[in-house]
């Protein structure tokens, strides 16, 4: 049986229109290249000191 | 410098791969799983813009603009040419308004919100329902619509509600619990249950198993009854409605011709009757004239025929050798009249003896008639002598007399001023002046 007052706090609002360029610049773009990247770099950065 | 490349076309072969499961999923409209997998696919690559118009497009089924406008603006930032965000952006913000009434409806949204989770579910019910009634298409809206029915047990709204998301996103996860409580309350889940069962059901025939045909019903005596009653309802229904109304057409049809033959009928008679009074009053008018002119005839005094036999008693009274009469009917006699040639030589004879000697004959009777005491009547015969002679100041005189007599001064002294004025050097004017005071 459903909980009303539990269903009801998981609604959110709606993105309004006016909240648009505000959600483009917050948005976070990171992709799994990206952190692969980071990784790698940092992989060998690493490296590179403990030579 | 091998592994980095490996790693990012890695990368774009699993966001590809998502992008394809996310697409399929769409096309069967399951938009819930479609979604989830763009979001997957663009975790692996931001870069994937076909996975992100896709979402975009998505989030504007469900009724979410701006997260599909916050898509494609990102898709046309990071792909500038040949991407379709843009068109999809034109599409969204060319029409006038259409933007507007978007924002609009997702803030009326987001107060229902509100006002749900503040234990106003009517009013939040009430927003809702304006919120889905413009935009149909406004999953979220429908879905807290749905919550906020069961809230209230009106499991039949609620269900509405739900069919309504499940036609745009037909795996929603949670309508499809929701429609599950609902139709669990309605009982429309045992039916159905039963239906499932049924259809898949495996049953051996016996031999004498009966297979009853689907449309066959065994009725009970009050369902007879209710039949027959429902048909005599639509018999008498599709009399109301479909005989009567044509019958009803007929006999007015029907009425109006004829009414319009007596209309007909009508107006010829008042165009006959119109012409019979326009005659009528043509002979009237000539019987008025005849009437006038035979009055004129006929007329005692001045009528044509009457001065004829005026005429004829004058000539009568000469034969009789009678002139005073003949004097008298003179002075009525109106020889205008009278047009006839040979009359008008008669009546100028007589005319010249009156001039020589009638004036006098009316002066002698008006004499003796003041001699009598009749004033009245010798005031006439001094007149008809006037007539006959104006110049005769001794009648003058002597009239002026009877007036003076019976006291009207007016008029004595009036003929008393024309002797004296006329006639200046007669004895009759010395004699007038004498009276008058001169």
């Amino acid at each position: 049986m459903i909980n009303f007052e539990e269903e009801l706090s998981h609604f959110k609002p709606s993105l309004e229109v006016e909240e648009v360029e505000d959600a483009i610049m917050d948005s976070d773009l990171t992709d799994m290249a990206d952190i692969m990247m980071n990784l790698i770099r940092e992989g060998s950065e690493s490296k590179k000191k403990d030579e | 410098m091998s592994k980095p490349i490996n790693y990012t076309d890695k990368c774009s072969r699993i966001s590809n791969a998502f992008y394809n499961a996310g697409l399929e999923k769409a096309q069967i409209r399951d938009l819930t799983g479609a979604c989830r997998c763009l979001k997957r696919s663009l975790e692996f690559d931001k870069y994937n813009t076909s996975a992100r118009n896709l979402l975009g497009l998505i989030y504007y089924e469900t009724g979410e603009t701006a997260e599909a406008l916050v898509q494609w603006v990102i898709s046309s930032n990071l792909q500038q040419e040949h991407n379709r965000a843009t068109h999809y952006i034109y599409e969204v913000q060319g029409e006038p308004g259409r933007l507007e009434d978007e924002s609009v409806h997702i803030r009326r949204y987001n107060q229902a919100l509100i006002q749900a989770q503040n234990d106003n579910p009517d009013l939040a019910i009430l927003q809702l329902g304006r919120v889905v009634d413009h935009k149909p298409n406004y999953v979220k809206a429908h879905m807290l619509l749905a919550l906020l029915y069961i809230g209230q047990e009106n499991y039949t709204k609620a269900g509405k509600s739900l069919y309504k998301v499940l036609q745009i996103d037909k795996n929603n996860p949670k309508a499809l619990w929701y429609m599950s409580i609902v139709k669990s309350n309605t009982g429309r889940a045992d039916v159905e249950k039963r239906r499932l069962k049924n259809a898949f059901s495996h049953h051996q025939m016996q031999d004498d198993d009966i297979i009853l045909p689907p449309s066959y019903r065994e009725n009970t005596g009050w369902q007879m009854v209710l039949h027959i009653a429902a048909g005599l309802a639509m018999g008498a229904a599709v009399i109301f409605f479909l005989v009567m109304p044509a019958r009803e057409e007929q006999l007015n049809d029907s009425h109006n011709q004829e009414m319009a033959q007596v209309l007909e009928q009508v107006n010829q008679k008042s165009m006959e009757i119109d012409g019979i009074e326009a005659s009528m009053a043509v002979m009237e008018s000539e019987r008025d004239t005849a009437e006038a002119d035979l009055k004129a005839i006929m007329d005692e005094n001045g009528g044509v025929l009457s001065q004829y036999q005026q005429l004829a008693h004058i000539l009568q009274a000469y034969r009789a050798d009678d002139f005073p009469t003949a004097v008298e009917l003179y002075t009525e006699l109106n020889p205008e009249l009278i047009e006839d040639e040979g009359m008008q030589m008669i009546i100028t004879e007589i005319r010249q003896d009156m001039e020589e000697r009638g004036y006098q004959v009316l002066a002698d009777l008006a004499g003796q008639a003041r001699d009598a005491g009749n004033t009245d009547q010798a005031l006439m015969y001094y007149q008809k002598s006037l007539d006959i002679k104006e110049d005769n100041p001794q009648v003058i005189y002597d009239m002026a007399m009877v007036y003076h007599d019976r006291e009207e001064e007016d008029k004595a002294n009036e003929l008393f001023g024309q002797v004296i004025m006329n006639y200046p050097d007669t004895d009759l004017a010395e004699k007038a002046k004498e009276i008058r005071g001169y």
